[in-house]
């Protein structure tokens, strides 16, 4: 896959928990053109490791000089988001994908509902900036633990004026989905990111309200989770791999050399699907892109964040 | 002619009328022989959520608007055109909110000309549920002349406006709500395959 050269420009800690990433082109031209919820994969070696995270691209879309992430410092993570904290520095090289957008707006919408949960506002951040410049009709739902942890409330008061609504969890303030996307226009699309369970919720009401299945959108990138030990079978390439606790099949895959696709390595794109050809234990799938039925019949897996928990599991690879 | 699996992307599905279980309201709109399908559908179970429900019953060979009243409890508009029904759709709709549902019954002319009345309102076509009713004659939109001729029922038909003989294809416009109509004899003039009634 080919990727972009890129340097650290600028690192700015935006709340305790949260760092923004400012990266320009290593040779200083200008950076690829992408679309509101667009995102990069940043590739970071850790440890003779590599480890591919998804972030969201937050800068307006037609200011190409730079690209800008923001990190949540996740503790309990694999490490991603602790190595971004902690050892990316300005100056630093870093390779970066091609932006990606899995979570675009629906241009012929009539209005926009945009709810964020902390750290859930970045795709948000780079949508606005479209949404803006369309003279188009939305509202900036964005609900935040803290104070301190409302990452970029003053830059979106600017932005959004009167659109945003901020809710703070300390001080009791609370998102009332119900009532929000009880009442609206025809023609309104709702778009969330965030937690699992506000993403889950917001999912759900819209649907019990009626809410047709186009007109709800959401982005939830998973980290793959750590599990037990396993070995995977490529059947092309002819070769065992085991799959440790800490790393996925799709990273054990590429370690081992063998050459696998993918896009947004968080369980979301579809890129990664594999064929299963034979296995003897149950898998665990983890993803947000196969159907229920899909992932009952086990006929296909999505190595960047699923796991299997048998003796043999072969794979069309 | 027909191949085992051939399907155009933009030819329409039409299914049966059946209540969405999850809405905050309903729109039936129902033409001539489709007032029997929103019969059908009240028959089902009447929705807790409001219903609003028009019918265009001009085609007296098929007329349900008397059962139609016996079935529909509330908000029944009963017209005498298709341009009636659009102009009171125009008005109904800015007072609608998402959650509301719509189902469409008719002809194919009528379920188009409905689904292009609301597309303003940010309805796309996908979102509404569709029982074709009575025939399958379609519009051909002739690609030489550009004129749309109604009502056809054969394989190839003859354009309204330039006399062309047109092949009848699968690919649908959504934005006429019509098929397109490709001259058939263009290359051997005179020469037409077997016409036969395929659209009854």
């Amino acid at each position: 896959m080919s990727m972009i050269n890129a340097i650290v420009a600028a690192v700015e800690q935006v709340t305790p928990l949260v760092k923004h990433f400012t990266f320009v082109k290593e040779d200083g031209s200008k950076l690829p053109p992408f679309s509101g919820g667009s995102h990069v994969v940043v590739s970071m070696d850790i440890g003779g490791r590599v480890h591919r995270n998804p972030y969201s691209l937050m800068g307006s879309p037609e200011a190409t000089d730079a690209y800008h992430i923001s990190v949540r410092k996740q503790e309990n993570s694999r490490g991603g988001s602790v190595f971004m904290h902690e050892h990316v520095t300005v100056g630093m090289p870093i390779k970066i994908t091609y932006p990606v957008n899995l979570f675009s707006l629906a241009k012929k919408g009539h209005k926009h509902i945009l709810i964020a949960g902390g750290i859930g506002i970045t795709p948000f951040m780079s949508q606005i900036a479209d949404l803006n410049r369309l003279g188009a009709d939305y509202e900036m739902h964005y609900a935040f633990r803290s104070p301190e942890h409302g990452a970029f409330v003053e830059q979106l008061k600017k932005s959004c004026s009167s659109r945003l609504h901020c809710y703070i969890d300390s001080q009791g303030e609370q998102l009332d989905f119900k009532a929000l996307l009880g009442d609206q226009p025809l023609g309104t699309h709702v778009y969330v990111c965030g937690p699992s369970s506000m993403v889950t919720v917001v999912l759900e009401t819209a649907r019990n309200l009626g809410w047709p299945e186009r007109h709800i959108h959401n982005e939830q990138f998973l980290s793959p989770p750590v599990g037990e030990p396993f070995n995977i079978q490529l059947a092309k390439s002819n070769i065992e791999i085991q799959v440790p606790a800490d790393m996925s099949m799709l990273e054990a895959i590429e370690a081992a050399g063998v050459e696998a696709d993918y896009l947004c390595r968080g369980g979301v794109c579809g890129r990664c699907e594999l064929q299963v050809l034979e296995t003897d234990g149950a898998i665990l799938h983890n993803d947000h892109f196969l159907t229920d039925s899909e992932k009952v019949s086990c006929k296909k897996i999505m190595p960047c964040v699923s796991r299997a928990n048998g003796k043999r599991l072969l794979l069309d690879l | 002619m027909m191949e085992r699996g051939y399907w155009i992307k933009s030819k329409p599905i039409y299914t049966s009328l059946v209540w969405h279980e999850k809405a905050t309201s309903h729109l039936v709109v129902a033409q001539g022989q489709g007032g029997l399908a929103a019969i059908k559908l009240f028959q089902q179970m009447h929705p807790q959520q409001p219903v609003t429900t028009l019918y265009e019953h001009s085609d007296i060979d098929a007329n349900f608007a008397i059962t139609l009243k016996k079935v529909v409890p509330e908000d029944l508009h009963l017209l005498k055109s298709e341009q009636e029904v659009v102009s009171l759709l125009k008005r109904i709709m800015p007072t609608k909110r998402m959650g509301l549902r719509i189902y469409v019954a008719g002809s194919e002319g009528f379920i188009w000309a409905v689904a292009e009345a609301v597309k303003e309102f940010g309805i796309e076509d996908a979102d509404i549920m569709k029982e074709l009713t009575g025939t399958l004659a379609r519009s051909i939109y002739c690609v030489h002349c550009k004129a749309i001729t109604h009502n056809i029922t054969t394989n190839i038909g003859k354009c309204s406006s330039c006399e062309r003989m047109l092949f009848v294809r699968d690919h649908f416009s959504r934005h006429l709500g019509a098929y397109m109509g490709l001259m058939v004899d263009a290359e051997s003039p005179g020469q037409l395959p077997e016409i036969e009634e395929i659209y009854p």
